[in-house]
């Protein structure tokens, strides 16, 4: 019983950052029906930013956080400027999932020069650091993780519903082209949204960093955990991809710590079957465009 | 009738492209292990592919530079038997595709006179049977998990004291030394799913258990596992007095990372790989946490074997650091050239046949000591057990090696 909850617990604070990173992914999907298999990368590249910064300039990277978001923000915008927006709108679908995978590769080359290929792991004084709560641990940078992430959905959440980019956001996410008739920009809006998507990349890769070590070669695992998250949560939908966030997490490590690790993953892609037989769409996708 | 004429045009030209390629294969087959005679003038190939890149790449570069050292040693004192040495070095990314690949390139396409082996068993097996096919004598200097030897190779040795599974047997010694009172209870097993590490950790705890060491947990763990928090909570739960990680490189670190951030310190901890690299363990745990940690080693700092001071000194020169940092994957990969070196000094020759036959007989002293193998390649000796004390890796037993008496407990977390 103690290693199912300790169990629940690592996978309750894990899933708030799995839910930041997969939020970017469902973000640029819900916008503009682009599934970015780059994102992966683009975490992998903010936690060497972080981890940079860090080693260094001793910047911590809980409050380097601003300096990689700006950062990623405007490698995302000029991503979706220089290779997604010269796709014809009919093609962009098919033809970003090639797209992002060589911006992925063409990411983990760069990395791969500049730091090499050996694991990383960003060692603050903190980064062991636990507390202790009826026997149980808690550990300190994966609750700080998690409450970093649900702040940083919040800020997301005020900016797509409370805010007029918000406003233009949803339009084009709910009807791109009668958006455009009502003189939304979808092209501008489009390039802030990827950008925007890159920018949770950045506070996700901070704190994958303090979690694990990693090399330019880790956001293989990532991507097709992304990609699952967004999927049961329904794809466009942030709600969801928090909801699936908190499935893929807890269930992973609570078979991991009370089965075997090796089932964790199959579970996991067990639930993601029965729910996509009996709701084909995800937990919270829509027919219709919108879901966000 | 046209498709008909595309068919035959296209048999016609798989039928060419076939008889090329027996022609090129024919030729490639007849050049391989010859070429060390064809070309016994110039320089001396060696070709090895080694993992600079992916999950072994720790490890793979730290035996480039072993090879690359002895390269440059042994050019600097005027080659082998007046050969100059050149190494050819590819990456296999820590692919067992991409090495089998690079060994047949080296081989029929590089015509290498000798080749050198890659890291890890599960990077070994496939390598030596290319190695095998073409007559080479393989020399690895990592990758001694059981499955090498069930090959049963004849030009196949495997570079350091005892087999794989085997390396962790020096930590049983110790731990059944010690008084009853002393000796742990109860041990948890946490293993990597790989060639290399599980073996150990269950070759440990067949001995244990035979001792009475009651087993409370015992998990292995896929080596794509990215978290293994559960994993170590699981094995915390059960509160043993002694942790055997069957691990390479990276889960070694998590390992250590989990317990410190559970608060659980066992009371003795060995560790079959990643523990004795003092390069980058102490930078990956917290040097503060390393203290007490075990693990096993054919080479250590100070050591009086063949050719260790020299080693030593050239290596700080080379690549900086100090002799704590000399990583003994290097070591074993040096080891490597200084048997080919021995061998070309006691025959007079320096092709693949006379080195398969010459390392078949004899003891032959190394950095490692003095190394002797049976048929299947698999050496007869004994590895060193070592031990993380104030941040430096000591060997501690056997008594005729150690420098430091075996700290127990282990020490609490540095934090």
């Amino acid at each position: 019983m103690h290693a199912f909850i300790q169990g629940l617990i690592l996978g309750l604070l894990t899933a708030g950052v799995y839910a930041l990173m997969a939020s970017g992914q469902t973000l640029i999907f819900g916008i503009m029906n682009v599934i970015n298999l780059a994102q992966g990368a683009m975490v992998i590249l903010s936690a060497y930013i972080s981890y940079q910064l860090f080693k260094s300039f001793g910047i911590d990277p809980f409050l380097a956080i601003p300096i990689v978001t700006v950062g990623m923000f405007v490698i995302g915008v000029a991503v979706q400027l220089l290779f997604l927006r010269p796709l014809k709108r009919e093609d962009r679908a098919e033809l970003s999932l090639l797209v992002t995978f060589a911006i992925a590769l063409l990411i983990e080359g760069i990395m791969s020069i500049t730091w090499k290929t050996n694991y990383r792991s960003i060692n603050t004084s903190y980064a062991n650091s636990s507390w202790t709560v009826f026997g149980y641990q808690i550990t300190l940078v994966r609750l700080w993780a998690c409450v970093l992430s649900l702040v940083a959905l919040g800020l997301l959440y005020v900016l797509l519903n409370k805010t007029r980019f918000g406003r233009a956001v949803r339009a084009t996410v709910q009807n791109p082209e009668s958006a455009r008739l009502l003189g939304v920009e979808s092209d501008r809006v489009a390039a802030l949204g990827f950008g925007l998507g890159s920018a949770t990349a950045a506070a996700a890769g901070s704190v994958y960093g303090l979690l694990y070590a990693f090399y330019p070669g880790s956001h293989y695992d990532l991507i097709s955990l992304l990609l699952s998250i967004v999927v049961l949560g329904g794809l466009g939908s942030i709600g969801g991809a928090m909801v699936g966030a908190v499935v893929v997490s807890t269930s992973s490590a609570i078979v991991a710590s009370t089965i075997s690790p090796a089932w964790s993953a199959m579970t996991f892609f067990v639930i993601l079957i029965v729910v996509l037989v009996v709701r084909p769409r995800g937990l919270f996708g829509s027919t219709a465009r919108g879901a966000i | 009738m046209t498709d008909l004429k595309q068919l035959r045009r296209s048999l016609a030209v798989l039928g060419g492209i076939g008889v090329v390629a027996v022609v090129v294969a024919g030729c490639a087959s007849s050049s391989g292990g010859g070429s060390s005679k064809s070309n016994s003038k110039g320089p001396l190939v060696i070709g090895a592919s080694v993992s600079l890149t992916g999950d072994f790449s720790d490890s793979g570069k730290a035996v480039k530079r072993g090879y690359d050292l002895w390269a440059s040693t042994v050019n600097a004192n005027g080659g082998v038997l007046g050969r100059k040495v050149q190494m050819k070095i590819v990456d296999d990314a820590s692919s067992t595709t991409q090495v089998v690949t690079n060994y047949q390139n080296l081989i029929n396409k590089d015509h290498v006179n000798l080749t050198f082996g890659p890291f890890s068993t599960l990077l070994t097996i496939p390598a030596s049977r290319v190695a095998k096919r073409y007559g080479y004598a393989f020399l690895a200097p990592a990758g001694g998990g059981p499955d090498v030897f069930k090959q049963n190779l004849d030009n196949f040795f495997f570079v350091q004291p005892a087999p794989t599974t085997q390396s962790g047997n020096v930590f049983a010694n110790w731990i059944l030394s010690l008084p009853a009172a002393d000796q742990p209870k109860t041990a948890a097993y946490a293993e990597l799913d790989d060639p290399f590490s599980a073996p150990i950790a269950e070759s440990l705890r067949a001995k244990f258990e035979a001792a009475g060491i009651r087993t409370v947990y015992k998990q292995v763990y896929p080596a794509e596992t990215q978290d293994l928090s559960p994993v170590m909570a699981a094995l915390v739960a059960k509160k043993p007095d002694m942790i055997i990680g069957g691990t390479q490189s990276n889960d070694a670190y998590a390992q250590v990372k989990s317990l410190v951030q559970l608060k659980y310190s066992p009371k003795f901890m060995y560790q079959s790989n990643g523990a004795n690299d003092p390069l980058n363990y102490p930078d990956k745990v917290g040097a503060k946490n390393t203290e007490g940690i075990m693990s096993a080693a054919d080479w250590f700092p100070g050591s009086t074997a063949v050719g260790s001071a020299a080693f030593t000194a050239a290596y700080i020169k080379a690549y900086g650091g100090t002799a704590q940092q000399v990583d003994d994957s290097s070591a074993e990969a040096y080891s490597v050239g200084q048997l080919i070196e021995a061998v070309a000094k006691k025959t007079g020759k320096i092709d693949n046949a006379t080195i398969i036959k010459s390392l078949h007989s004899g003891t032959w002293q190394t950095l490692l000591g003095s190394l002797s193998w049976s048929a299947n390649g698999s050496p007869s000796g004994e590895f060193n057990l070592v031990q993380w004390q104030k941040s430096a890796l000591v060997p501690v037993f056997p008594t005729t090696i150690a420098k430091a008496t075996p700290q127990h407990p282990k020490p609490n977390w540095g934090g």
